[in-house]
């Protein structure tokens, strides 16, 4: 790797700038810190499906010294525009795990979108609750991420979209967009040997939106793909390393702290406690843990999170890792135990 | 009687548990025995405000009575709202006779003559505790009788305890008001809050048992120990240092029952200190955090930190320190000591 390189290098896969040294782009400072996080969120969002399931990255965990850059960036590097990511910004996801879809493919997304769009209708028709008192006409919309995906492997990430537009309202007025999902794969190459034919792996599905239409969709997935959800739950390792990686993103003056949240439920009377940091001073303790520009490794986000328990700990004598870590909350983005990631910007 | 009244009156009583509103409106006092026995207290809520509403029509009951029974209702309740306690000062030593009556002119006074639209409520209680309720209003608009202040003020003591409504515009005055009617010369916000009034008031009053330390040892007869399995198989390792734990523990936290408090919280303006050998962050600015802790019970649950094996014991002095020094609000700097390993907290 060219040590102060060019700004962007063009290598599939990209690499992550996770410091601020060096002059990097010309672009107006606002734009570039912009398309920095969205590219951090859009590799944390894709990273959970690999990182929940414990596979490994990691220069420590032995990963082939070619493609060091951890945890796997998306190819959104290469041509991602803002627009096009711009689905994922200011919106809360919740996680859910996926088994493999069978007989899924890219070629029938429209029949899908068909076919969705009438088991909502008849799923209203029904009397299920969609949503109290309102007539609402509902629009599906199935399409494929292509440049969201972990390697050239994987399965394109596919978006779902409900929108809706109420019956009073004119024609050609604006439909609403009342709940998304994507479902995403960045396993690389482990997964993708190991599928049988006629499988289609996409472990990750992240959803925004009403909790009505999230079971109404799930439901025709499960039917029609014979595949099943389950909420994914963020441990506090990964917790951790979200923390890290967004705190080394560039920030502006008016970034909100660095936000710890840890809860001890299993006393006599619950506890919780909340340790906040300024970002500047989170990010100069990251920035010095951190020595390899590029690449995030275990023992670097060990050794952040050790250094906050320890410098707690001179204050209060309580062991931080004793406790749960339950969310970790920055400018960029909070992610909670439950399977919950807020994008912040 | 004015429409304001009767839905004030009404949506006061729909506050009420309804099994304390025959209670409360004897406290009231506002209706009479018979009219009382007219309502049939078993029905729903809303048809029982609504009979009472009726009855304080037949009776023409103005604003300032129906304020009343908001004070009953929260001197019953009064955790449902945070309190502050401030403490007042005076120059001179002598204790001086408290009148009320001049008390409540001199209250009344300030604010009437900086507002001009005020319902000012007093009503004492057994304990010295004289509850105050003000509805703030502007020169040109008349009080907001949803949102009122109320102060709890123990004459023979410098506290007071205020529950600001959202209108915080209105502390200072309340403050100047306090301060000029009880012949005080100033007055402080300590950083101390919480929902459990009486809790502050332990606190303040030193009514909790306090930490001491022992310099004995406690026999181990006296505590009340859980009877332990007799099956010999189970043995306990580590006793000694469990003990110690527990008596430690005790020791800083005291023996009785601890004030309620729901929160505590640190601005850490502390540098930052590693293992050298580790490398990292070594700079000469403070490294700048917000810590808070929260619970239902606080002391309490910080209590069993040690025994749990989270916490060290004795557990930080920053934290038991809570009770004695009466607040929950701190800001620690370093020391500029020998030992860095000492805070201060202004």
């Amino acid at each position: 790797m060219a040590a102060g390189a060019a700004p962007r290098p063009a290598r599939r896969g990209g690499r992550r700038e996770g410091g601020s040294n060096g002059p990097r782009r010309e672009a107006a400072p606002g734009l570039v810190s912009v398309m920095e996080s969205v590219e951090a969120v859009a590799r944390t969002l894709l990273s959970f499906g690999r990182l929940s399931r414990g596979l490994p990255f990691g220069r420590a965990h032995g990963l082939s010294s070619r493609d060091p850059l951890l945890p796997l960036a998306p190819r959104s590097q290469e041509n991602a525009d803002p627009q096009r990511t711009a689905f994922l910004l200011r919106k809360q996801w919740t996680l859910y795990s996926v088994t493999p879809l069978y007989r899924f493919s890219n070629a029938h997304l429209r029949d899908y979108a068909r076919l969705l769009s009438a088991f909502i209708a008849a799923e209203k028709q029904k009397g299920l609750a969609v949503e109290v008192g309102v007539e609402l006409d509902i629009k599906v919309a199935v399409s494929s991420l292509p440049y969201l995906k972990g390697s050239d492997q994987d399965q394109a990430a596919i978006l779902v979209q409900l929108s809706s537009r109420s019956p009073a309202s004119p024609k050609n007025s604006e439909e609403k967009l009342i709940w998304s999902g994507w479902f995403c794969c960045v396993s690389g190459d482990n997964l993708s040997k190991n599928v049988p034919e006629d499988f289609t792996c996409l472990p990750l599905f992240l959803v925004n939106g009403a909790e009505c239409y999230t079971s109404i969709v799930g439901s025709w997935f499960q039917k029609t793909f014979d595949c099943s959800f389950r909420r994914l739950a963020i441990s506090p390792l990964i917790l951790s390393w979200m923390a890290a990686m967004w705190t080394g993103c560039k920030v502006d003056k008016t970034a909100s702290a660095m936000e710890l949240v840890f809860s001890v439920p299993c006393l006599p009377q619950p506890l919780d406690i909340s340790y906040a940091i300024h970002p500047e001073d989170a990010k100069a303790l990251w920035d010095t843990v951190q020595k390899t520009p590029g690449e995030i490794i275990q023992e670097e986000v060990d050794v952040f999170m050790d250094c906050l328990y320890s410098h707690f700990h001179r204050h209060f004598r309580i062991h931080l890792s004793a406790t749960k870590l339950v969310k970790v909350s920055t400018a960029i983005a909070s992610a909670h135990c439950d399977g919950i990631i807020k994008v912040r910007f | 009687m004015d429409e304001t009244v009767a839905e004030y009156i009404r949506r006061t009583v729909l506050k009420i548990p309804r099994d304390e509103i025959k209670t409360m409106l004897e406290k009231w006092g506002l209706l009479s025995e018979t009219q009382l026995q007219t309502i049939n207290f078993r029905q729903i809520k809303e048809s029982i405000s609504q009979d009472v509403v009726q009855l304080c029509e037949e009776n023409s009951v103005d604003i300032k009575q129906a304020a009343v029974l908001d004070i009953i209702y929260n001197h019953v309740y009064p955790n449902k709202r945070v309190w502050c306690v401030y403490q007042m000062k005076k120059t001179g030593e002598e204790a001086e006779f408290f009148d009320l009556t001049d008390f409540k002119k001199k209250f009344k006074g300030r604010l009437r003559s900086a507002l001009k639209n005020v319902t000012i409520n007093f009503r004492e209680y057994e304990d010295n505790a004289i509850w105050i309720r003000i509805a703030w209003g502007t020169p040109y608009t008349k009080p907001n009788q949803y949102k009122p202040s109320y102060v709890v003020y123990h004459s023979q003591t410098p506290y007071v305890f205020i529950s600001a409504s959202v209108l915080k515009s209105n502390l200072p005055l309340l403050c100047q008001a306090l301060v000029l009617a009880s012949n005080y010369h100033d007055i402080r916000e300590m950083e101390l809050r919480s929902h459990s009034l009486n809790s502050l008031k332990d606190i303040v009053f030193k009514r909790y048992s306090q930490n001491f330390q022992t310099h004995y040892p406690r026999p181990l007869q006296e505590r009340n120990v859980a009877p332990k399995s007799a099956d010999l198989r189970i043995i306990q390792e580590n006793r000694n240092e469990k003990e110690r734990i527990e008596r430690v523990n005790r020791e800083v936290f005291g023996d009785g029952p601890q004030p309620k408090l729901e929160f505590a919280q640190y601005k850490l303006e502390t540098m930052f200190k590693s293992d050298p050998q580790m490398d990292v962050l070594d700079k000469k600015e403070p490294f700048r955090c917000l810590v808070k802790f929260s619970s239902p019970h606080l002391l309490e649950s910080l209590k069993s930190l040690a025994p749990a094996g989270m916490a060290d014991a004795p557990i930080s002095p920053l934290l038991t320190c809570i009770p004695q020094k009466a607040r929950n609000y701190f800001k620690i700097r370093e020391k500029k000591h020998f030992f860095p390993e000492s805070f201060v907290s202004p």
